[in-house]
C-alpha cells in the first residue's frame, strides 16, 4: 500500500497543504498521486506569511513533479480558524515576503561562508544542487 | 485519474510549466511521455526573477527539470465525464459480451444439484478501479 493512500478519501476531499522545496505552500484539494508522489491538486492557492500577517493568490489547478514535495498534510478547518494571524491582500504582502526571503538567503549566505572559512565545514550548494 | 493520465489529457491546452531553477515556459502542450518529458508550442520564457522574457516557436523540456505544471481548471471535468462516458460504453459492450457468453456456457454438463454453482466468485472489490 503507498504511504500517501491514508491521506486521500475520495469520499472526504479535505484541504491539503503542500510545501515545495523552493519553499512555497499550496493549500488545494488533493485530486490524485503516483508511485512517484506526482500530485494533482485543484482550486489551490498560494500562501505567503510575514510577520503575523498572510495572503493568498489563486493558483488553479495544479500537477506537482514529486521530488519537489516537502511535506504533504491534510489541514484541520477547524484549527485553522485559530490561527492569529490575518489575512491581507496579496500584492501587500508580497513585497514584504520577498523581503524576508531575500533576507534569509543573505543570512544563509554569511552563515555558510563563515562556516567555510572558520570553521572547517565544506562548501554546499554550487551548480547543480539547486537540480 | 492518475497524474500523468492528467498530463496526457492536456495535449493541445495551454499550461505553465515551471521548472527546478525557477525559469517558467507558457506554451500549448504538444506532446508528453511517461517520464513527463514534454514538447510545447508558441512559448513564452520567462527567467526565474521574472524580469526577462523569450519568444521560442516549440520546445521541449526534460521531465526531470519540471517542477510543476499549471494546467487549465476545467480540465479535470472535461477528462471526469470522458472517463465516465468510456465507462458507460464499455458497460454496454461487456454487457452483451456477458449475455453471449451465457448463452455457450449453457453447453457445458451440470455439476451436482444445488451444489456451489458457477466458477470464481465475480464481482466484488477487484477490476475496474475507483475512477480516481
Amino acid at each position: 500500500m503507498h504511504a500517501l493512500s491514508c491521506l486521500t478519501s475520495p469520499s472526504s476531499p479535505g484541504k491539503m497543504l503542500v510545501v515545495l522545496r523552493d519553499g512555497r505552500k499550496l493549500h488545494g484539494v488533493l485530486r490524485s498521486y503516483d508511485q512517484f508522489a506526482n500530485l494533482v491538486l485543484e482550486d489551490t492557492v498560494e500562501r505567503i506569511y510575514s510577520g503575523n500577517a498572510f495572503a493568498e493568490k489563486w493558483c488553479g489547478l495544479f500537477l506537482i513533479r514529486g521530488e519537489n514535495v516537502v511535506l504533504l498534510g491534510e489541514v484541520d478547518l477547524d484549527q485553522e480558524d485559530d490561527i492569529p494571524l490575518r489575512q491581507v491582500d496579496f500584492h501587500v504582502l508580497d513585497g514584504y515576503h520577498r523581503q524576508d526571503i531575500a533576507t534569509k538567503k543573505q543570512r544563509d549566505e554569511a552563515k555558510a561562508k563563515i562556516l567555510y572559512e572558520q570553521k572547517g565545514f565544506c562548501k554546499e550548494g554550487g551548480e547543480g544542487d539547486g537540480y | 485519474m492518475l497524474p500523468l493520465s492528467l498530463l496526457n489529457a492536456a495535449q493541445n491546452k495551454p499550461m505553465l510549466v515551471e521548472l527546478k531553477n525557477g525559469e517558467t515556459f507558457n506554451g500549448h502542450l504538444v506532446n508528453c511521455d511517461n517520464f513527463m518529458n514534454i514538447t510545447l508550442r508558441e512559448v513564452y520564457q520567462t527567467n526565474a526573477d521574472g524580469d526577462r522574457f523569450w519568444k521560442v516557436k516549440e520546445c521541449y523540456i526534460r521531465g526531470s527539470t519540471i517542477k510543476y505544471l499549471r494546467v487549465p481548471d476545467t480540465l479535470l471535468d472535461a477528462v471526469k465525464e470522458e472517463q465516465t462516458r468510456a465507462r458507460e460504453a464499455g458497460k454496454s459492450a461487456r454487457g452483451s459480451h456477458i449475455s453471449g457468453a451465457g448463452g455457450r456456457g449453457r453447453g457445458i454438463p451440470q455439476r451436482g444439484r444445488g451444489g456451489a454453482r458457477g466458477g470464481p466468485i465475480r464481482g466484488g472489490g477487484r477490476g475496474r478501479g475507483r475512477g480516481m
